[in-house]
């Protein structure tokens, strides 16, 4: 087990530069997900840190030591690959034993091992056969298998569960959990879906065009959002975003919203000193759909909630949840109301906004206003 | 209403479009077995017989004399030693030069593909040239070459030679095959500590079977019928096949033994031919494997 530190590493191929100044650092036995779009660099990080690609600049430290130029069989890392990289002519007990092979480890140490992961992760009666006769959820164990078996100090996973359907998707990001609870191993493991993300992550790390943008807890990156893509990338329905103007009210500031009729409301913000500079002018508010709500749904432990009556677009339930589609500040908006909650397309309802949960964002540079 | 007949319309045009095919498919066989059959069927007729007769009848006395000389006592140039002496050498030619240019050929793919390096593009693009170029062009830097090298008229200077020739095409084959080979396999049996070698003989080669198959038939054919190689390079005691048979067809003392001629041309194409049985459905498969990607 040892920590991971990644300090302003550039990363470019040829001409075009894929990563742009990381900085990251995770504490032995952390779980670090790195998240974003396709194509933002996640698979280029990942395999610098595996040392599978060389880096242009900076510094990558595993357990306090620079493996530049370490092999990545020297790195003491293992890797989960999102196609699983099982070797495709070997049996299932062959692939995860290659690595010993070649270490010139002997048959029955190598057997003990094997005998380990495939208890841990109930894959004995698989052990004869070849990748090609497995389903993809045991290719996906037995890939983690593989590396579970090298016992590295660092576990590199490259969007292990992207192949998955999803309810095999979700069993899994559990059992992923579950053995690091248990392995108490530094994790380091890229995904684009933000949900794993959240479930699994101890820090997240969100990348978008080779560029940190932010990195933090979970609860930071989903709360706490430094700017608008972070915002809107991570959340499912994603923040509602709307235009607002701030004005001054006695003491207070509030922000003005359009609604559909033409006409337009107001909510009470919290005290936000940077926002005094916004006073007439426009801002993003950003309010998640959970914090927008029925009236009887709203969050009784938050300290501002204010109420609005707004027109009702679209309803969708859900299950657990309803939906709803409102029309604020001329754009969609979607509040999340209890399954049960009386609304109907078309008319009014009164909405709670848990404006303690709302945050602002500068509508030219996207940058959070706090 | 209209459906129906619409159907039974598309049912009979496709029937009369099959009908067709296997007519001209038919044509076709016969038109390349035709001379197959003949030579098969006038190699084992006295000589005498295929001077009187019908060349398309079936031997009225079956005997297998012609291929026995062809083999063993026909004259080829100024010696009666039959054929087999120089099929020893196609063999001894041929063998060590198809193993050669498989094995660099894989090679090459394997470092073309997954060790890129500046430059790579530039050293593929000089090797595809080497398939296309005519090689009369090639003969007197080959020829100069193998002088200076002291190999002029020996087995090596041969099996030098059709390396040379054939790694173009080898390297194209596998560099086609291995670029579809997905590359996380690479790198996770680099994690696993495998080196250069290791990858290349544990994870590449056990799954490289079609393409093998495909180069191998492919040199070995080449190979085994060059022609102007043979007639140009080799010595007086290292002769292929080709420019044997060649010999002994034109050999101008006595009479024509056409039995003989023709026994000594199957004899020619007979490895070829059971490289192609053995393995030719591999061959398909492996063309298909390399044509659907990279
Ligand atoms: N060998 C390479 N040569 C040139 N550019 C590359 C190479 N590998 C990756 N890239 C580029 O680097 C960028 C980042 O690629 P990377 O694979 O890290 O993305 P990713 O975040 O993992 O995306 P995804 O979620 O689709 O896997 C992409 O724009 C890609 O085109
Ligand atoms: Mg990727």
């Amino acid at each position: 087990m040892a920590s991971l530190k990644i300090k302003n590493l550039h990363k470019s191929y040829s001409s075009v530069e894929v990563l742009k100044g990381i900085d990251l650092e995770i504490e032995d036995g952390g779980f670090l997900v790195l998240v974003g779009p396709s194509g933002c660099g996640k698979s280029t990080l990942l395999n610098t840190i595996a040392g599978l690609e060389e880096i242009t600049s900076g510094e990558i430290q595993i357990g306090g030591k620079s493996v530049e130029g370490l092999h990545p069989s020297k790195r003491d890392i293992a890797m989960v690959f999102q196609s699983y990289a099982l070797y495709p002519n070997m049996t299932v007990a062959q692939n995860i034993s290659f690595g010993m092979d070649i270490r010139g480890i002997d048959k029955a140490e190598q057997k003990k091992a094997i005998d380990n992961v495939s208890s841990i992760l109930q894959i004995g009666e698989l052990l004869d056969r070849k990748p090609s006769q497995l389903s993809g959820g045991q290719r996906q164990r037995v890939a983690m298998g593989r590396a579970l078996v090298r016992d590295p100090q660092v576990f590199l996973f490259d969007e292990p569960l992207s192949n998955l359907d999803a309810k095999l998707r979700v069993d899994m990001r559990t059992e992923i959990k579950r053995l690091h609870a248990r392995m108490g191993t530094t994790i380091v493991y890229v995904t684009h879906d933000q949900i794993e993300a959240l479930t699994l992550a101890t820090k997240i790390a969100v990348l978008k065009d080779g560029y940190l943008q932010q990195f933090g807890t979970p609860d930071e990156v989903y709360n706490d959002p430094k700017n608008v893509f972070v915002a809107t990338f991570m959340g499912s329905p994603s923040m509602n975003l709307i235009e607002a103007v701030v004005a001054k009210k006695g003491e207070n500031l509030v922000i003005q919203i359009a609604s559909n009729d033409n006409n337009r409301f107001e909510l009470p913000i919290k005290n936000i000193a940077a926002l005094e500079d916004y006073v007439g002018k426009s801002v993003l508010f950003g309010i998640r759909p959970e914090a927008l709500t029925d009236r009887e749904g709203a969050d009784r432990t938050s300290d501002q909630i204010a109420h609005q009556d707004c027109m009702i677009e679209v309803v969708e339930p859900a299950g657990s949840d309803t939906f709803a589609v409102i029309n604020l500040g001329g754009k969609e908006a979607i509040a999340r109301l209890r399954a049960d909650a009386k609304i109907t397309a078309g008319e009014q309802a009164s909405l709670a906004f848990n404006m303690s949960k709302a945050v602002f964002f500068d509508p030219a540079s996207t940058l959070r206003i706090r | 209403m209209t459906r129906s007949i619409s159907q039974d319309n598309a049912v009979s045009s496709s029937r009369m479009t099959r009908a067709l095919i296997y007519a001209v498919l038919l044509v076709f066989v016969f038109y390349y077995l035709l001379p197959l059959y003949v030579m098969v069927a006038n190699s084992f007729k006295p000589l005498d017989e295929i001077r009187g007769g019908d060349l398309m009848a079936l031997p009225k006395v079956w005997t297998l004399a012609p291929w026995a000389s062809a083999w063993s006592s026909a004259q080829i140039g100024v010696e009666p030693t039959g054929l087999k002496p120089y099929f020893i050498n196609s063999i001894l030619i041929v063998v060590p030069a198809v193993f050669l240019s498989t094995v660099f050929g894989a090679l090459n793919g394997y470092v073309l593909t997954k060790w890129r390096f500046k430059g790579d593009g530039i050293v593929f693009g000089m090797m595809l040239l080497s398939c296309f170029i005519p090689f009369q062009i090639v003969l007197i830097p080959a020829a100069k070459v193998l002088g200076f090298l002291g190999l002029a008229g020996t087995l090596k200077g041969l099996i030098l030679i059709h390396f040379s020739a054939g790694i173009g095409f080898s390297t194209l084959f596998f560099r086609n095959y291995y670029a579809a080979f997905p590359t996380e396999l690479i790198k996770a049996a680099q994690i696993d500590g495998a080196s250069f070698f290791q990858i290349f003989r544990r994870i590449l080669l056990p799954s490289s079977a079609p393409i093998i198959v495909v180069t191998v038939i492919w040199q070995f054919t080449n190979q085994w019928n060059d022609f102007l190689f043979g007639a140009s390079f080799s010595g007086f005691g290292t002769t292929p096949m080709t420019v044997a048979l060649n010999n002994l067809v034109n050999s101008s003392t006595g009479v024509k033994e056409y039995n003989v001629h023709f026994a000594g041309a199957i004899l020619a194409a007979l490895p070829t031919l059971l490289v192609y049985i053995v393995a030719g459905k591999y061959f398909v498969r492996g063309l298909m494997a390399g044509a659907v990607k990279g």
